[in-house]
């Protein structure tokens, strides 16, 4: 049998709403600023880790959950920004030489 | 007594715990975002990775392109917001209420699908193909399609998941609990789209 439980205000979502929103907003501002490429990417993954860290904590209702859930998710989550960082700055490498390339 | 307790010998079987204390088809539903998150994140290394190394990668996203991304994030993000109400409603046992929501959440969803596929064909229209652009990389129209693709894709299951449990919760064939399973992933496919619009398109906005 289901147990009915009693709803707090939605206001907590509500906040967390107007953040993404404002969130994406802001990554607009600076996709149009004339910044170096390398400071606008850290920037809208900043951006992004936040806003994506928002909607996994309380949309997905991961804060709810017990701590070693939390830090499962954690570690995966830094595990994945780890990969998609690496990867993308190994293409500078490809790029530039590897060390003991043939090609220079 | 059954078969089962006389070879057991009156001995009942203890369950162990649940991983995380959360029911069993949450733990699969989180386990399945998991790999889906590799998939994507696999995809965005992929897509950096390119950009980077392509020297004529063309940014020919206008402003018209970035209002209407924009929108769509938007009404994504409106969609979460209407998902997480449904799932509350549904805690207190409100059916009415919680399959109301859900079919905002999904409103807002086929709104989203529409503008996507309305995005497709304006590049299209210029030019764009898997193969081919009129701007510079070839690659560039396969990673765009590809990436967004993907997302699209997972939208309409989305859709789809969320009508067969909205459904199905209202005529009680289904708990909160899959409905609060349909929120999980609906939920990822928004935290995904947080990562495409920036590194897509605003990194591709024309100088």
């Amino acid at each position: 049998m289901q147990t009915v439980e009693k709803q707090r205000g939605i206001g907590k979502y509500l906040i967390v709403y107007l953040c993404m929103l404002v969130i994406s907003a802001i990554e607009v501002a600076i996709a149009y600023r004339h910044i170096d490429g390398v400071q606008m990417v850290a920037q809208m993954m900043a951006l992004v880790i936040l806003s994506a860290g928002l909607g996994i904590m309380f949309f997905m209702n991961l804060a709810m959950e017990k701590r070693s859930m939390i830090i499962a998710a954690a570690i995966f989550a830094l595990f994945v920004l780890g990969t998609i960082n690496y990867g993308w700055t190994d293409s500078f490498r490809l790029v530039s030489g590897a060390p003991f390339s043939t090609y220079h | 007594m059954s078969q089962a307790d006389l070879t057991m010998g009156h001995h009942v079987p203890e369950m162990e715990p649940s991983p995380f204390a959360i029911p069993a088809k949450k733990l699969a539903m989180w386990l399945f975002i998991i790999s889906d998150v590799m998939t994507f994140a696999a995809c965005m290394i992929a897509y950096g990775f390119l950009r980077n190394f392509t020297s004529d990668w063309p940014r020919p996203f206008h402003s018209s392109t970035v209002v209407s991304v924009m929108v769509m994030t938007f009404i994504l993000v409106s969609s979460s917001l209407t998902m997480v109400l449904a799932i509350r409603a549904a805690k207190s046992d409100d059916r009415a209420g919680a399959f109301r929501w859900t079919l905002i959440t999904m409103g807002a969803g086929v709104i989203f699908v529409i503008l996507h596929l309305r995005e497709w064909q304006g590049m299209i229209d210029k030019g764009v193909r898997m193969n081919a652009n009129p701007w510079g990389s070839s690659l560039f129209g396969a990673l765009y399609f590809s990436v967004t693709g993907l997302e699209l894709l997972h939208v309409v299951a989305g859709l789809i998941a969320l009508l067969i449990v909205g459904l199905g919760y209202r005529s009680r064939r289904y708990s909160s609990t899959d409905l609060e399973n349909c929120n999980l992933f609906w939920q990822f496919i928004n935290v995904v789209w947080m990562f495409v619009v920036p590194f897509v398109y605003l990194l591709n906005v024309a100088n």
